[in-house]
């Protein structure tokens, strides 16, 4: 609620995190490259959806901040694109922040999305949070470290195993391509099998967006996610959230 | 009484004041017909019967008689009177066509047995009567059906626009086209009406999104612009500060428009109330007193937490900036009702009559806030179907009661046919 002063926090530490911008809107293209810059991150910008697309070849990002109404290929488009390529995280931006926008844009592939105008410590925010999800050899957060030792065997549900150690997602043997934020969120489903997961608690579990996120991003990833391991794994429980069929 | 019903009783009424009228108009057209016939028939025997009598003074073998004693006595005093009749009587031998002249001082009368045709009479009522029943038989359940689809047609009808006014623009009545017939004509009409009405919620929604956009964008610019302007330049804290109050304006206001365009949703999930409240006082920052008067605290109700928070934050901010006093939350007793109260000067007469203004607050000099705190909230109370309510409290300070709907169920009630 108080207005927060740029915090450069850590000052002098770079995340040597390498993000793409892709914004057409050239004040928002050099002031997020400036803000992001501050905080330590490595910023290449674009200001088409082709040209992203060219860059987003090049360079290789960790991490891609697209904007959804951009000439030529729009963010809808570039995020498919680049998601037949590669799983890195995705963030859009969206200027509108309607269920069109929204809702294609995560269909798209996006891992989240923020609705302008937001403060750059809110998209630090959620940018770490992504890259957090894409970096970590993740082990679901309510075990312990030395617990988690022991306990990374495979698991495995029907057709599906799940290694999270190994990062690893197999249905009938075939190795599935996860994106960080659906293994993440299969994996707090693996954590606790048969038990409904609120989509407020995976919001926050998964994305850490604490309270005012939209539970839309949820909903979406885990259609997303029974595409891929297959729609009757996951149940819905109307009104409350979802749960993993042992 | 149903529309299929009171057809019903229209047609059953209409087939048997037919039956009856026809049954009458029959009845009494062949009873005239008989009785002219015998009459007609009578005379001529009594004409060949006195020919007879002034020729050999003497009638039988001529079907009359002679002062016959079983003659209608009023006849007789016609006769004696010098005059010819005829009339129908029914004596001791049945039914019968009277017909008497004076003959030389004597009463020369000619009876017609109608016993028969009588009878037949009596056999013809029955089959007009049988024929009558048998028509309603036919009719009426004939009426009652076409009656019945006719009342479900309506009905249907009726419950699709029930659906419409509800928020549910994709419902269609989709009736069959019928030339000429004026359900499948309103039918119609509604389905136009519903699809007018969506593509103009459509168009407005775009248009909200449009214009989000055309807002949005600059001001994206605009606020990370000013993140970069030196922290400790004094005007540079002037544009952060204002360009903040303008991001909350234009959030604000967007969030009207989207409220007036009826694009909101709510996203209903089972929640504690309580909890819930506490979570949103505690966001505001600012202080307030809750109360919770239930003890269990666990009661659930189907609400959008999200929003719930918006209306809350906005009650109690709204409670700090324009009252004053001590701001206290109340939870009901029934986990659904929340009061926020402060202790200071009430809401305007203004606000109580005419509900909150956009822009309007309560003060003259118009010094903080923009007044669209309140219309929020109320806006966001409908879309939750939750009554929010603006009054003084007796001994002073603005009381706002919120009141949860009673029960959403586990899916939003259909309509029920």
């Amino acid at each position: 609620m108080t207005p927060a002063p740029p915090a450069f926090t850590p000052p002098g530490s770079p995340t040597e995190a390498h993000l793409l911008l892709v914004e057409d809107d050239e004040v928002i293209r050099n002031t997020v490259r400036m803000a992001l810059e501050r905080y330590g991150f490595t910023v290449s910008t674009a200001a088409d959806g082709l040209t992203g697309l060219e860059v987003f070849r090049e360079c290789r990002p960790d991490l891609l901040l697209l904007d959804v109404m951009l000439p030529e290929l729009d963010g809808i488009g570039l995020c498919r694109r680049i998601r037949e390529l590669s799983l890195a995280p995705i963030l859009m931006m969206s200027a509108r922040g309607d269920a069109l926008d929204v809702v294609s844009g995560l269909e798209a592939g996006a891992d989240d999305y923020v609705v302008k105008p937001c403060e750059s410590a809110v998209l630090v925010a959620r940018i770490r949070s992504l890259l957090r999800r894409a970096s970590l050899p993740s082990v679901p957060r309510n075990g312990a470290d030395d617990a988690s030792e022991a306990e990374p065997e495979v698991l495995v549900f029907g057709d599906l195993s799940i290694d999270p150690r190994g990062m690893e997602v197999r249905r009938g043997g075939e190795l599935l391509a996860l994106t960080p934020t659906e293994l993440r969120v299969l994996l707090e489903f693996a954590a606790s099998p048969g038990v409904v997961l609120e989509r407020r608690t995976l919001l926050s579990r998964v994305w850490d967006h604490a309270w005012q996120g939209d539970t839309r991003v949820v909903d979406l990833h885990v259609q997303r996610l029974r595409a891929k391991i297959g729609a009757a794994r996951i149940e819905t429980v109307r009104g409350f959230g979802y749960k993993l069929r042992r | 009484m149903t529309l299929r019903w009171r057809i019903a009783a229209l047609v059953a009424a209409a087939t048997c004041t037919a039956a009856s009228a026809v049954g009458v108009l029959v009845h009494q057209a062949s009873r005239d017909r008989e009785l002219s016939q015998a009459r007609d028939a009578a005379s001529t025997t009594l004409d060949q019967a006195a020919m007879i009598y002034a020729r050999t003074g003497a009638v039988h073998g001529s079907g009359a008689a002679l002062d016959a004693p079983n003659l209608p006595s009023d006849l007789r005093d016609l006769v004696r009177r010098g005059h010819r009749g005829s009339r129908f009587a029914t004596d001791p031998d049945g039914p019968a066509m009277w017909a008497a002249r004076p003959a030389g001082g004597r009463v020369l009368s000619v009876r017609v047995d109608l016993g028969t045709t009588i009878r037949d009479l009596g056999a013809l009522d029955t089959n007009i009567l049988l024929a009558g029943l048998s028509t309603t038989a036919v009719v009426l359940p004939l009426g009652v059906f076409t009656a019945g689809r006719m009342s479900r047609r309506l009905r249907i009808a009726a419950g699709t626009a029930r659906r419409i006014a509800a928020g549910e623009l994709d419902a269609r009545i989709s009736a069959a086209n019928r030339p000429h017939d004026e359900i499948a004509e309103i039918s119609g009409a509604v389905d136009s009406m519903a699809a007018a009405l969506q593509e103009r919620l459509r168009s407005e929604q775009r248009f909200t999104a449009d214009v989000a956009h055309e807002l949005r964008t600059p001001l994206m610019g605009l606020v990370t612009a000013a993140e970069l302007l030196p922290a400790e330049d004094e005007a540079a804290g002037y544009v952060r500060d204002r360009v903040r109050v303008l991001s909350t304006l234009v959030e604000d206001l967007l969030e009207i428009s989207r409220l007036d365009a009826g694009a909101e949703r709510a996203d209903l999930t089972p929640s504690a109330v309580a909890p819930l409240v506490e979570e949103a006082v505690a966001r505001t920052g600012l202080a307030a007193t809750l109360c919770t008067e239930r003890a269990d605290g666990a009661a659930r109700v189907w609400t959008d937490p999200r929003r719930l928070e918006r209306i809350l934050a906005n009650l109690v901010v709204n409670a700090h900036r324009h009252g004053g006093g001590e701001v206290v939350v109340t939870v009901g007793d029934d986990g659904r009702t929340v009061t926020v109260r402060d202790h200071g000067p009430g809401y305007p007469q203004e606000l109580l009559t005419g509900g909150p203004q956009r822009f309007r607050t309560g003060v003259k000099e118009r010094g903080r806030g923009h007044g669209l705190g309140l219309t929020i909230a109320l806006g966001q109370a409908q879309v939750l179907g939750a009554a929010l309510e603006f009054g003084n409290a007796a001994d002073g300070g603005a009381v706002a009661v919120l009141r949860l709907p009673e029960d959403h169920g586990e899916e939003p009630a259909e309509f029920e046919e």
